[in-house]
């Protein structure tokens, strides 16, 4: 009978434990498909139960310690590699000073930039207390990119699919986070914004925050769908913040979607004019439209990736 | 001048092999063994009665294998004359005639086993108690007389061994082999007739449960005794290794057991009570040593073939009350208190007389003694012989034999 | 919602599937084509227990409420499933427990004081009181064990039983003698598989040597097809007459419980999952569990084991009548555990996990290995066995020849000398089966130790008898070499090699089925 220190010594000094570890790791890799995806045998597939979206644990990424790694993720890793990327302006943040508690920052969405954009351009402490609404197919998939885009954004995810919001928005909104939402569902494929969904605006609606619309432009030029990384040179990309909205006694959902949709058109072409031209288009109810118009689709891309002109080299965020 | 091994006085080698034997038993038929191989003087002996044998096959037995390793009790040194040549189980022709025991002349040439004991016969000298009542095993003068001090055949410095090429040997201790016995089944006569005086001392009630613990040459012949000369019922025999389990059976064991479930198996049989003192906790039992388990019933008979403390336990422990403890191999210290607690007859067994030699070459006759004989060894190849015999029941063998004539 | 039972077809897509053997599992692919057999998934549990418990008192089937029943000056005698039940070991409070103290409850009311507790034991070894106590709960315990109250059920005290008559087929029946006397018996079941409850409980719970051996030997246990369905087992038939004789001297009031699958913890949560079903936490824990388990000493992972308590859920409870009540409880059991198997295959696949009902809190030695795996698995059908006539047998278990000295000291005389001289149940029964069963030293122990009685490793081999007489061939997988070979099977490295040394019966490539158990199932072959 030999002590069980002894033993264990043994088995850990004679490879055993470590032979075994292999073993069994290489053999559950294989069995299981590690790194793809994983397979039901054909006589088990009338067994299989309904798929119900079962939403990724995030709660794990809003606590603390999650917190504090990821401002330091976002300040010392993210943003540092934006700018070398790309060369973001950043204006109308001074509307931030106006609110205090959660908000929904509600943008046009044609680039992956589009949310570390936002996110770095938010004052540290508005940051912090910022998660992103993702779709839940496409970020909560695979465990590796929901563990990493919840770690890195803070996302949560969404169901984009069926009209109704899964209830975590709200429930964000309600605990004092403030959420990025992308009304359009999902990137635009030519840099054109497509109509908004109105869950940005039930959402406000519902829980009594207002929203923060946000015009994002350049950001298709920089880095379109299909690439991994912005284009050479620098591009510039401005992302402009606009006056808070609140929804109206007896507006409903659609209505209120709408003019959250007219604001950030007005944004994208504040800053694609002047505040001053801008506004007075709006008053006449002649704010170039955001969607595509019916054109060619080389045209719409054309336009899209023209680069946003700069007026001032003055850097915004710190 | 004869080829023979002697075994001489070597207060190191002695005191190496008591010490170191049991842990290095290589180095006890190694460069540590107090016996060597040498040319000397063939023995004599100038009186009458005496002829001259020259040893065919000569057994290696487990007192041999004792005297050589230094594990023999200290009690038998001044019952031997050194140096000596060992070798007690011997079967050999006569180079002179002679008689034999009872006076029947045998030419020269005969086929003889020689009965070891060096009685008052032998040695010239006036029939002591003893051997005045037949019991020549339990002679009284094996020290005094014609010869040096030598308890038998074998420890004797005068006589010679049956390790040599040569003996002399005592017409009192001559038997004539039959012509159809082999020399291999001969050279078991004199263990077997040990077997025969052990079966007799053992005095087996009517049916009654036997306990044979130990299944090396001594408890296989033991088991063959008991059950051929006995009325013995159930015969329980304790062996370690696997052929001798089989062997047991064809002797005529009821069943087998290993050491470790000789308890086990003997309580079974007997359907006795088994009681083990309540475990000491931990560290304690270290110390103290588990104290043993003992059985409330149990055999009418146990017979130790072995003679170590072990064996000693089981079957002190495994006796009845009021049963018999034969001892066979020479004793080593054992708790005697069961002894005492249960009444156990403790009967020692030794040699042989009397008729054993008679009946034993019967039943080296009919029993099925096939491969016995596992090992046959030159004189000069002694260490192989030795190492053989001392693993005897791990290799499978029983007896290991010197063929002296050979030189192989 | 749970999903049924279903049977599985091995195909490229197949994960490695877990193979339980003693203290550990291993994952084991298995040949393409193979048929796995997974149990129905966990039935939920009732929620309100107590309410359930009530109820099935107060609107018993077949009988007055148990309120009624019940009446001042009478003697009442409750006696309840021994720790064979249910494996492993349910979490705290056990069910048993919650019924003894509901029907104690109504007994107060009733104003009954005497009132005996009687674990029903049958052969089984004594319960030490801390077992007792976990069963029937720290109230119960304190109220009635240190008057002697609550105490084991003793069929080798002379005094202790009492003959109650003959069946008309001659068999004995004489049972506990103060549940005999009682004015009402209440009975607490736990139904973990089909085999139990009925007039299992009381004739052969509370019964001694001499009525158990007419139906606990070799010849009954063969021609027992299977005993999870009573109706074909003539195991069962001898108990149902013995019970029949034993309802018309005794008034019996029969509460049985059934039980879901929910066999493991929630950190071996894995177990209970279909394999390909695993998620990233399941591997990773699975992957733990091995190593821990293979790094961990023999002691250790024994611990381990015999600490696990299953958390299971209440199905169903019934009480009253013994027969009506009984013809619920299987149904119930069915619903959790038939999967329905088409046709029989040439070679059966089983894993023996570590707990088997006769080593609760003590250790699975080769006999009990055997009867667990050819024995209560094997017979886990209904219709025909899920091997054919003549077929194989592979299962998977390390055999050590390490026998419990406290609980089994039979086992190992019976071990060491029965089974070398013949493995042939018929021969060991007529050969040694009296000696055994009469042996005073085992009587004592199973008197006032903790052990097994003398005779029951017989029962063991005889459960295994019909396996035996039905396949050619048994092998082991990572078993013993010299413990296997000693029973009169043999011993295999890997599935690998036991194909191989079945081929010679059942060809090169044979059909293959492995009953996915633990937790519990019945293949209902048809």
């Amino acid at each position: 009978m030999t002590s069980p220190v002894v033993h264990v010594t043994r088995h850990v000094l004679s490879g055993a434990l470590l032979r075994g570890a292999r073993q069994d790791v290489r053999l559950v890799a294989r069995g299981w498909r590690w790194g793809r995806r994983s397979m039901v045998p054909r006589s088990a597939e009338p067994f299989v139960p309904a798929q119900t979206a079962e939403p990724f644990p995030t709660a794990w990424a809003r606590t603390p310690a999650a917190t504090v790694v990821r401002d330091g993720l976002q300040r010392f890793g993210l943003r540092p590699l934006m700018r070398s990327g790309i060369t973001p302006t950043v204006r109308g943040l001074d509307v931030l000073d106006q609110l205090a508690g959660p908000v929904v920052f509600v943008a046009n969405h044609t680039s992956h930039l589009d949310t570390p954009l936002i996110l770095c351009s938010l004052p540290d402490a508005w940051r912090r207390k910022t998660a992103v609404a993702a779709a839940a197919d496409y970020f909560f998939d695979t465990w590796w990119r929901a563990t990493s885009s919840a770690m890195v954004f803070n996302t949560f995810p969404i169901e984009r699919r069926s009209g109704s919001m899964s209830a975590t928005p709200g429930d964000l909104l309600a605990d004092g986070w403030n959420v990025v939402v992308f009304p359009e569902g999902t990137r635009s494929p030519d840099g054109w914004t497509r109509r908004f969904k109105p869950g940005a605006a039930f959402l406000s609606q519902t829980q009594q925050v207002p929203v923060v619309p946000v015009g994002i432009r350049g950001s298709f030029a920089a880095m379109p769908r299909g690439r991994g990384w912005p284009v050479p040179g620098r591009p510039a990309v401005t992302v402009r913040f606009g006056e808070p909205l609140l929804p109206q006694v007896g507006e409903g959902p659609r209505e209120f979607g709408t003019r959250i949709e007219g604001a950030v058109a007005l944004l994208v072409d504040e800053d694609a004019t002047t505040w001053w031209d801008a506004t007075r288009r709006a008053a006449r109810g002649q704010t170039p439209p955001m969607s595509a118009p019916d054109t060619a689709q080389w045209r719409r891309v054309w336009d899209q990736t023209r680069p946003p002109v700069v007026r001032t080299t003055r850097r915004i965020w710190r | 001048m004869m080829l023979a091994l002697e075994l001489f006085r070597s207060i190191p080698r002695y005191a190496a092999a008591r010490t170191l034997g049991s842990r290095m038993p290589g180095l006890l038929v190694g460069p540590m063994a107090p016996v060597r191989l040498v040319t000397r003087d063939e023995p004599s002996v100038r009186h009458d009665g005496w002829a001259r044998v020259r040893p065919l096959l000569s057994g290696i037995c487990g007192s041999d294998l004792g005297v050589v390793t230094g594990s023999t009790s200290l009690y038998f040194s001044a019952l031997v004359s050194m140096p000596f040549v060992p070798g007690h189980e011997v079967v050999g022709e006569l180079l002179d005639d002679a008689t034999d025991h009872a006076g029947v002349p045998l030419p020269r040439g005969t086929r003889v086993v020689v009965d070891p004991v060096l009685a008052c016969a032998a040695r010239g000298l006036a029939p002591c108690p003893s051997c005045t009542s037949g019991r020549t095993n339990l002679c009284d003068h094996v020290t005094v007389g014609h010869l040096s001090p030598g308890l038998q055949t074998g420890f004797c410095r005068d006589t010679g061994g049956g390790w040599g090429e040569q003996l002399v040997a005592h017409s009192s201790q001559l038997h004539a082999v039959p012509d159809d016995l082999s020399d291999e089944r001969a050279v078991l006569v004199e263990p077997i007739a040990c077997a025969v005086q052990l079966a007799r001392r053992a005095q087996v009630p009517s049916g009654g449960s036997v306990l044979v613990s130990g299944a090396g040459a001594v408890g296989l012949f033991a088991t063959l005794a008991l059950r051929e000369l006995t009325d013995a019922g159930r015969i329980t025999v304790i062996a370690k290794h696997g052929r001798q389990a089989d062997l047991a059976r064809s002797f005529g064991a009821t069943d087998v057991a290993s050491p470790d479930e000789a308890m086990r198996a003997v309580r079974r049989a007997t359907r006795a009570l088994r009681v083990a003192p309540a475990p000491l906790p931990g560290p304690a039992a270290r110390v103290v040593g588990g104290a043993g388990e003992m059985l409330l019933g149990g055999v009418d008979v146990a017979v130790d073939a072995v003679g170590s403390t072990g064996s000693l336990d089981t079957v002190l422990r495994s006796t009845r009350a009021g049963g018999r403890v034969v001892l066979s191999g020479m004793p080593a210290a054992a708790d005697l208190s069961p002894a005492w607690f249960r009444e156990l007859e403790v009967a020692g067994t030794y040699a042989s007389s009397g008729d054993a030699f008679d009946v034993a070459m019967g039943l080296a006759r009919l029993a099925p003694l096939e491969g016995v004989v596992g090992g046959r060894y030159p004189l000069h190849r002694w260490r192989e012989a030795l190492d053989h015999a001392h693993s005897a029941g791990r290799l499978g063998t029983v007896k290991v034999c010197f063929d002296v004539r050979s030189r192989a | 919602m749970s999903r049924p039972g279903f049977v599985l077809e091995v195909d490229d897509r197949t994960p490695p599937l877990v193979v339980h053997e003693g203290e550990g599992f291993r994952l084991e692919t298995f040949p393409r084509g193979t048929r796995v057999i997974y149990p129905p998934e966990s039935l939920p549990g009732i929620r309100d227990v107590d309410g359930a418990i009530r109820r099935a008192l107060l609107e018993p089937t077949n009988s007055e409420p148990l309120p009624v029943l019940l009446t001042a000056g009478m003697r009442l005698t409750i006696a309840f499933d021994d720790i064979s039940l249910p494996l492993p070991p349910m979490v705290k409070p056990d069910i048993r427990q919650r019924i003894i103290e509901q029907v104690l409850t109504m007994a107060a009311a009733a104003g009954v004081d005497d009132v005996e507790i009687i674990s029903a034991n049958a052969l089984h070894r004594r319960l030490t009181a801390a077992e007792l106590k976990d069963i029937v709960g720290e109230r119960v315990f304190r109220s009635f064990f240190p008057q002697g109250a609550l105490y084991n059920h003793d069929a080798e005290d002379p005094d202790g039983m009492l003959f109650i008559g003959e069946t008309d087929r001659g068999e004995v029946v004489e049972i506990n003698k103060r549940a005999a006397e009682s004015d009402l018996l209440v009975y607490v079941n736990v139904n973990l598989v089909a085999m139990d409850g009925g007039h299992k409980s009381v004739p052969i719970g509370l019964a001694g040597y001499k009525s158990l051996r007419h139906h606990h030997n070799s010849h009954t246990m063969v021609n027992s097809r299977s005993f999870m369905d009573h109706t074909k087992s003539a195991m069962h038939h001898s108990a149902w007459r013995m019970g029949k004789l034993l309802a018309d001297h005794l008034k019996i009031f029969t509460i049985e419980t059934t039980l879901n699958n929910d066999v493991f913890p929630d950190s071996y949560g894995f177990l209970m999952k279909r394999e390909w079903e695993w998620g990233v936490r399941d591997q990773a824990s699975m992957l733990a569990a091995r190593r821990g388990l293979a790094i961990a000493p023999k002691s250790v992972r024994h611990k381990l084991y015999q600490g696990m308590r299953a958390p299971y859920g209440l199905t169903g409870i019934n009480a009253g009548e013994t027969e009506a009540v009984h013809e619920l409880t299987v149904a119930k059991v069915h619903q959790q555990q038939m999967v329905e198997v088409q046709g029989q295959s040439d070679v059966l696949v089983m894993g023996v996990p570590y707990v088997g009902p006769y080593n609760v809190n003590s250790t699975m030695n080769p006999i009990l290995a055997t009867c667990m795996g050819l024995g209560y698995y094997f017979n886990s059908y209904r219709g025909q066995p899920v091997v054919r006539k003549g077929g194989a047998v592979i299962l998977y278990h390390p055999v050590e020849p390490d026998f419990n000295q406290l609980h089994h000291p039979s086992y190992v005389d019976f071990f060491e000398e029965v089974l070398s001289t013949s493995t042939d149940p018929a021969v060991i029964e007529a050969k040694f089966e009296q000696q055994y069963a009469t042996d005073p030293w085992y009587v004592h122990l199973y008197r006032t130790s903790h052990a097994y009685h003398g005779v029951h490793p017989f029962y063991m081999w005889y459960w295994a008898a019909h396996a035996m007489d039905h396949v050619g061939d048994v092998v082991w997988v990572g078993a013993d070499r010299k413990a296997v070979e000693r029973m009169g099977f043999r011993a295999a490295s890997s599935l690998q090699d036991a194909l191989e040394m079945v081929s010679g019966t059942v060809g090169r490539s044979p059909s293959i089925t492995y009953l996915h158990n633990p937790p519990h199932l019945i293949a209902d072959v048809r």
